[in-house]
């Protein structure tokens, strides 16, 4: 993601965190199921976690309703998004505004907890860019806006999973935006092996033989999620003591081994030079082709992602604010931009790839959108079958694993 | 002199006083008394987000005793505190042995110059901190210009990965970063030198380095503990410049534990704690400031 620095830490922090506080939700059965599961209850606020496999269809509130249908597009407004930086195309907005007559105000965050705080504090954003992990807060929180379908009937431009999707069954309030995947990224000039074909290619991270060449995700649950998949855990929202106390020891060997940068420019720090070998995140690399130096070409580049989908995989959305001013032009905005040209031209403004079925990895390699090289850095339906998803943790694990965290980016043992 | 100015009209005083204690009251006491009340608040159950708790009364020390039970030797946060002791010591004495010398020249030798000189030296306050940090990334790159001067062109291969956890580039980023705060303060200080006394020494003896030694480095202490304090304090809390130009745990500083424990949804409370604690430390060398320079002006009377 094309973002400054600092920018994209927000989007990390955002795809961490989510959840839910749910009492109130109809969901009790796959609430105590998930308690079952995760031991012994905490003694801070009961969450419902919304998973895969325990979707949740949110209630609306009455004093909530979504607008009626056909109503006309708000006249000389100014319609106001609220988005991380350089996370969405300046043509399609142009576009938006010439169609529409308005003026597209695009705010940015920095961090997620900023612009959690920001939206609770009544500010009149109409559209918002969300993550699944923070669903059950905006829901719970009475932040959203519930969704007319009549307005956006490009919806049916999207992967079926996601006009369905367990975070928002019957995509109440939520429409997707972007796709990516948690791999490897590396360039061949400044490590020859081939990353992908190893064995464990999340090891490589600590071989000694790329000290101050490495980089992991500036993300506390992506990088932590690193650690447990790189030890055969494939629960990455463990709350287990044990898998915690494991993950801080092999940061600290890390540390020991390759001295990690930790940070989330490597789209552009691995073009630069600085990192050879880094945790990433697809649109990243995707991203890093236009940050290479004049000269070097994009064939240095390489990404892995488990071939059978087992890996992280993510998602954002689009989402309409409760406080906002426009609500007819915000739910045109999230219909411009399901469009597949519109779609299209912005994953090549921002690096992350929507999910429209006529985007398919054969068609992006053929129209040489992306190069071959690159090509497992394109996201495919069915990684969202088999890839494991980073969840809201409870307030006391979410707590541990920040422990573990900040301990190790504190240098200490 | 001392005297003289504490007996006076005391509502004048207040009168012309009353500006900057409403400053601080409003600026520093009452904001410092926010971070008190999030450091010992609650977090809000459903958001995460710090709830601040206002009566002192309610207080909950668990945030606070978390940090404090965390920094001794030997513990997870004592080498980030050592770390940060070891390069704003470092990066000062070198700021130090940099500005002095400049500033010293240019307001005791530079005569006609002095003019342009001074309008250097507030040059680099025209470009922000963070573009000069962001420059060096690009010069320390793997590819940079430093890099490139190294290899002479080709001959010889060096590639010195510069920006991954070097403790000595952070130092020097921090020294290249607030030596023009150290510069100021500085030539200020010894441009009002009492010419009279220097003169003084040289007319009983002294020679020049004794002169320097005897008269110029005790009238200036103040000034250099001024300067000094003024580019360590920000040192203390800076995080950006060890985040640009290394962003590895092994050169992280107390700022980068506030930073990171205050992007963590319910940890404000620990940033709030090491913020405390940095607050604390900085505090006792000013008292001894407040003396020293009292003292010198009882010196000077």
């Amino acid at each position: 993601m094309t973002v400054p620095y600092g920018a994209g830490q927000s989007r990390r922090q955002f795809l961490q965190r989510a959840a839910i506080l749910a009492a109130t939700v109809p969901t009790m059965g796959a609430f105590l199921a998930a308690c079952s599961k995760e031991g012994p209850t905490s003694s801070g606020p009961t969450l419902t976690i919304a998973k895969p496999d325990s979707p949740v269809k949110w209630d609306i509130p009455a004093d909530n309703p979504a607008i009626a249908d056909g109503m006309a597009p708000e006249k000389g407004a100014t319609l106001k998004i609220y988005n991380y930086a350089d996370y969405l195309s300046p043509q399609a907005i142009k576009a938006f505004e010439d169609e529409h007559g308005c003026t597209v105000e695009v705010s940015t965050f920095n961090d997620g907890d900023e612009a959690i705080t920001k939206l609770r504090s009544g500010v009149d954003f109409d559209i918002y860019n969300a993550n699944y992990t923070e669903m059950s807060r905006l829901v719970t929180g009475g932040l959203l806006r519930p969704l007319n379908h009549s307005y956006i009937p490009n919806i049916s431009n999207v992967w079926p999973t996601f006009t369905n999707p367990w975070y928002d069954q019957g995509w109440q309030f939520t429409v997707p935006y972007t796709i990516y995947t948690t791999g490897m990224g590396w360039r061949t000039d400044q490590v020859p092996a081939d990353i992908g074909a190893l064995k464990n290619p999340y090891e490589s991270l600590w071989d000694p033989a790329y000290k101050d060449k490495t980089a992991i995700l500036d993300d506390f649950h992506s990088a932590m999620a690193l650690v447990l998949l790189k030890q055969g855990i494939t629960d990455v929202n463990t709350s287990s003591a044990d898998d915690l106390k494991m993950v801080g020891e092999q940061l600290t060997a890390l540390v020991q081994a390759t001295s990690p940068k930790v940070t989330i420019t490597m789209y552009s720090d691995l073009p630069a030079g600085q990192i050879g070998l880094s945790q990433m995140w697809s649109g990243d690399i995707i991203n890093a082709q236009s940050y290479l130096p004049e000269g070097v070409g994009t064939e240095i580049l390489r990404y892995w992602f488990p071939t059978d989908g087992k890996g992280l995989v993510d998602n954002d959305m689009l989402v309409t604010l409760k406080g906002g001013k426009n609500p007819v032009l915000a739910h045109l905005f999230l219909n411009h931009m399901l469009d597949p040209d519109v779609a299209k031209e912005n994953f090549s403004a921002i690096g992350y790839q929507p999910p429209q079925n006529t985007i398919t990895a054969d068609s992006l390699v053929e129209e040489e959108f992306i190069p071959e090289n690159l090509r497992s850095a394109i996201v495919k339906p069915e990684y969202f079958d088999a890839g494991y998803r980073i969840l809201e943790l409870d307030a006391d694990n979410d707590a541990a694993w920040h422990n573990v965290w900040n301990a190790f980016n504190a240098g200490g043992s | 002199m001392l005297q003289r100015s504490r007996e006076p009209n005391t509502r004048l005083w207040a009168a012309l006083a009353a500006p900057g204690v409403g400053w601080l009251l409003l600026f520093f006491l009452a904001p410092l008394y926010v971070v008190l009340a999030i450091v010992f608040g609650r977090v809000d159950p459903l958001f995460r987000t710090a709830v601040p708790v206002w009566n002192p009364l309610e207080w909950n020390p668990a945030q606070f005793s978390y940090v404090l039970s965390r920094i001794a030797p030997g513990d997870v946060y004592f080498p980030a505190v050592l770390r940060t002791v070891v390069y704003v010591g470092a990066a000062s004495i070198l700021c130090l042995s940099i500005a002095f010398p400049v500033a010293y020249y240019v307001s005791r030798l530079a005569d006609k110059r002095k003019g342009l000189l001074i309008a250097l030296l507030i040059a680099p306050f025209w470009i922000s901190y963070m573009m000069r940090m962001l420059a060096w990334v690009n010069l320390l790159q793997n590819d940079g210009l430093v890099n490139r001067i190294l290899n002479f062109g080709g001959f010889l291969d060096v590639q010195v990965d510069w920006l991954t956890g070097q403790p000595l580039v952070v130092v020097l980023g921090l020294a290249y970063g607030y030596v023009p705060y150290m510069i100021l303060p500085l030539y200020a200080g010894l441009d009002r030198l009492s010419q009279p006394m220097l003169e003084a020494s040289r007319d009983l003896g002294a020679n020049r380095v004794s002169s320097f030694l005897r008269v110029t480095l005790p009238l200036c202490r103040p000034t250099i503990l001024a300067a000094v304090l003024l580019t360590c304090l920000p040192m203390l809390g800076d995080y950006f410049t060890n985040d640009l130009l290394s962003a590895s745990p092994k050169t992280a500083m107390v700022g980068n534990l506030i930073n990171d424990s205050v992007q963590a949804p319910g940890q404000t409370g620990q940033a709030g704690a090491f913020v405390m604690l940095v607050l604390l430390a900085t505090v006792l060398p000013m008292f001894y400031y407040v003396r020293v320079t009292l003292r010198g002006d009882e010196v000077r009377t």
